[in-house]
């Protein structure tokens, strides 16, 4: 699984969902939208590997974060670029309902790694995760792309360098931790693992929070409406005098 | 007395520390989290603060938040009652949102910072903004004006400040506008149908106005009418940020100016469209400056008084400054040079200093530099590390040697001493560059700002020439100590200040005192004796969508990402390494991985 030299090749899970992915790259809108998100990722990764690079000590480290996270940015504005092309032919504007995001998620992101304080160990191990699971994605979307060969382009061009970005993470974390590269990222992945999961749970208690408080503003809110309605009618515009006392306390929160 | 200022959850978080009524650090969390515009409760800036004046949480007298949670819960629930029911989108939200941390703000600094509840304490918003504005700036007695776009319930207010010569300090409001009819709303309502980011592109929309004609002036005041007690409203059915989180004007706005931008199209001024998007920006900002002239000179007409200390985010627009300057009748109009949220941090501990503690009256540093210091030494060593060249020199060297290099039209990444607080970039984070030509503009940026080419650069000039070059106003020297105005360029020098020219003949123009900024100040004139003219382009450091760097690796990653040629950071001085001199190994290990 961990051979020296990985290449891009989707994962099996991938593989199985290209029909799914074919479905949400062959709508024009859906394709601008992904693309925008995509073009966010790619920046928001390249900004976590650009502080990566920052904050190491070690120059090589430095050196070959800053040429990734060079790569990053210029994928991000790749990813605008197309979208920003394709809006213009299809003249579209409209903010599309279901995106399918979860099952097309996109490029890097360290998972919410806090990049400060973090060892080159433990980044370079989740470098190579998110780079080798962007890989596998991109291969498939590459693959589904027949019929938009500027996009198609555009991911191939993208993937040689996720390719890069996979391999050297990984000849890197051999490098500074000869032994236990290997637990390092068995490390990383249950972490993303968890994370994943954290972030499953953290999404549906939104889902169920957002339900409960739309229960409750069209069950208890109504009066309280009618009321503040009513209020807001006898309130005039304009000025508001500020009574001396109103703000002489610091210890009031209100 | 160590009193700390926190401003959190809007819109640039920051922290200050205020010891024995005087300020000793300050600074953004974005500059230290690196994420542009960083909203979170800013643990990193505390932090630094509290080390870097060698505290301990426990030695801490207070800790001071820039609003009142509760009052701005107050204000979110009954916006959301009065829109009912088509605020059911946007109540879920922002009940997660407040109920989820920013309500219970004393519970949380207290338990982060581990000080008792009873040392946590509360500003109103627009009190911190006015304590930052008036309690910061060279002045005894002054009328107040803070606008912004909403604190809890004010978005407007006007008062009075005065510190006695007993040591007593007073501030007064003696009224407010309030949510929603908002200035701030109105000027962010444009920016986002003009395709810009809101609460962050504003100045976009002023350097865009310049290109345009204010040929909307009277739909514009559809939008907005004046009460008959002087004040403002907003007209609800043209607008919708006070009913959902999703979009800021209603499909009636849209109907009264057109469709609006698409933000991933460039704008083009040749074209019908594009000159009528640059109407538009041009018609609010015309109406934005004619109401605050009028509530200004109201204000004057009633104080008296000859200063004005001007507070909240709309203070950052510097067209408008200049217009009340010229037309309100106040003498002197103080910005402080963080006049937005981030400012409130200190404005909120000065505030809990001189009033809710009555400490005595202190004149204070009158500067921007309350950041972190930069470390020469450590980019010698990490540039070193990479083979690039790099020299130490001695300042009198330095100021020779980088006068020469921006003779030479080499785009020079200036960093010294400690970081601005603010968000403009006055000569301690600065991109500094010769600006005769439109070239250098324009490679400004097409190679380092990758920005769209309407916006304007800004100049710096040492304070004693500045009016040879610039248009500047009796009281105008004050509003350029901090880049908060825009004066015109003196007609016989545009041709020599094309880069810092705006298409209006305007600039924003920073004046520099040596005492604020003494190597900068030098180098201007050692570059005055090479050119002539002692004018430079100073646009802040730090590549589109990124903060203004703060620690020289920062200065040195950014550099080599952008086609800067030259790096000054402390004493140190670096250059690239020709390309020419053989493969690194990065880039060795990426041919041979590839
Ligand atoms: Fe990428
Ligand atoms: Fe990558
Ligand atoms: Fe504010």
């Amino acid at each position: 699984m961990d051979s020296p030299r990985p290449h891009e090749r989707p994962t099996a899970f991938d593989r199985m969902l290209t029909p799914v992915h074919r479905w949400i790259w062959s709508d024009t809108n859906r394709r601008v939208q992904k693309l925008l998100r995509f073009g966010e990722t790619e920046t928001d990764g390249g900004r976590d590997i650009l502080r990566a690079a920052e904050v190491t000590s070690d120059p090589l480290l430095r050196r070959l974060y800053l040429e990734h996270a060079i790569d990053e940015f210029r994928h991000g504005i790749l990813f605008r670029h197309r979208a920003a092309e394709l809006l213009r032919v299809s003249r579209s504007h409209s903010n599309i309902g279901f995106q399918g995001d979860w099952l097309a998620p996109g490029g890097h992101g360290l998972d919410d790694l806090q990049v400060d304080g973090e060892s080159d160990q433990t980044m370079l191990a989740f470098l190579h995760l998110s780079e080798k699971a962007a890989a596998s994605r991109f291969c498939i979307y590459r693959d589904v792309m027949q019929h938009d060969p500027p996009t198609r382009a555009i991911f191939e061009e993208i993937l040689h360098d996720e390719t890069f970005h996979m391999n050297y993470t990984l000849t890197q974390l051999a490098r500074v931790e000869p032994q236990q590269h290997k637990r390092h990222l068995w490390r990383a992945r249950l972490s993303r693992l968890w994370k994943a999961y954290l972030r499953l749970a953290t999404s549906l208690a939104a889902i169920l929070g957002s339900i409960l408080l739309t229960i409750q503003y069209f069950v208890l809110l109504p009066p309280f409406a009618w009321m503040a309605k009513r209020a807001a009618h006898r309130e005039s515009a304009g000025w508001t005098a500020v009574s001396p006392t109103s703000s002489d306390s610091l210890n009031r929160q209100y | 007395m160590n009193i700390l200022g926190i401003s959190a959850h809007y819109h640039d978080s920051a922290a200050a520390l205020v010891v024995d009524g005087v300020p000793i650090c300050a600074v953004q969390e974005e500059r230290l989290s690196r994420h542009k515009g960083d909203a979170a409760f800013p643990l990193l800036a505390i932090e630094w603060c509290l080390q870097n004046a060698r505290i301990e949480p426990d030695d801490l007298d207070a800790v001071v938040f820039y609003e009142r949670p509760m009052l701005k819960f107050d204000r979110v629930l009954t916006c959301a009652l009065r829109a009912f029911p088509q605020s059911w989108r946007a109540f879920p939200k922002a009940m997660k949102n407040l109920l989820g941390e920013k309500v219970w703000m004393r519970g949380i600094i207290s338990s982060q910072l581990g000080v008792p509840g009873r040392k946590v304490l509360f500003t109103e918003h627009h009190q911190a903004h006015a304590a930052a504005a008036f309690l910061t700036a060279p002045t005894r007695r002054a009328a107040i004006m803070t606008a912004d776009a909403v604190g809890e319930w004010a978005t407007l207010s006007v008062g009075d400040g005065e510190r006695g010569s007993n040591g007593t300090t007073k501030i007064r409001r003696f009224r407010e506008i309030r949510f929603p009819h908002s200035l701030g709303m109105l000027y962010s309502t444009f920016t986002a149908y003009l395709g810009f980011k809101v609460n962050e592109d504003e100045y976009k929309v002023m350097g865009l106005a310049a290109y345009g004609k204010p040929t909307m002036v009277e739909q514009v005041r559809k939008l907005i009418c004046r009460t008959p007690d002087g004040a403002f409203a907003l007209d609800l059915s043209y607008f919708e940020f006070h009913t959902t989180a999703k979009r800021s004007y209603s499909p009636r706005f849209a109907e009264l100016f057109g469709p609006p931008r698409n933000p991933y199209e460039p704008i083009d001024l040749d074209t019908a469209e594009g000159q009528r998007f640059a109407d538009c920006a041009a018609s609010v900002q015309r109406v934005l400056e004619d109401t605050l002239v009028e509530l200004a000179r109201t204000l004057h007409q009633e104080t008296g008084l000859a200063d004005l200390c001007f507070g909240g985010g709309v203070a950052l627009n510097g067209v408008a400054n200049a217009r009340l300057l010229a037309e309100s009748g106040f003498e002197r109009i103080f910005v402080p040079p963080a006049p937005g949220d981030a400012g409130c941090a200190m404005g909120a501990a000065l505030y809990c200093d001189r009033i809710h503690f009555g400490n005595p009256d202190r004149d204070l540093p009158d500067h921007p530099f309350w950041g972190p210091s930069v470390d020469g030494s450590e980019l010698a060593r990490i540039a070193q590390e990479d083979g690039h060249h790099v020299e130490t020199l001695r300042d009198s060297a330095l100021i020779e040697q980088t006068a020469d290099d921006l003779a030479a039209n080499r785009i020079v990444g200036w960093m010294e001493g400690a970081l601005e607080f603010g968000p403009r970039a006055l000569g301690h984070r600065s991109i500094l560059t010769a600006p005769r030509t439109t070239e250098m503009r324009d490679r400004l940026n097409r190679e380092i700002k990758y920005r769209e080419p309407f916006r304007p650069f800004a100049p710096v000039v040492p304070t004693d020439v500045a009016g040879r070059y610039f248009d500047i106003p009796r009281g105008g020297t004050r509003l350029a100590r901090f880049m908060s105005g825009v004066f015109p360029v003196r007609p016989e020098w545009k041709s020599q200040l094309q880069a810092i020219t705006h298409v209006d003949g305007t600039a924003r123009v920073q004046v520099l005192d040596p005492a604020m900024a003494p190597r900068l100040h030098a180098l201007l004139e050692a570059y005055g004796q090479r050119t002539g003219i002692p004018v430079l382009l100073n646009t802040s450091f730090n590549l589109a969508g990124e903060p203004i760097v703060n620690r020289a690796v920062e200065g040195y990653s950014t550099f080599l990402r952008s086609k800067i040629d030259v790096l000054v950071a402390g004493g140190t001085r670096v250059t690239k390494r020709s390309s020419a001199v053989g493969s690194t190994e990065a880039e060795r290990i990426r041919e041979e991985v590839a």
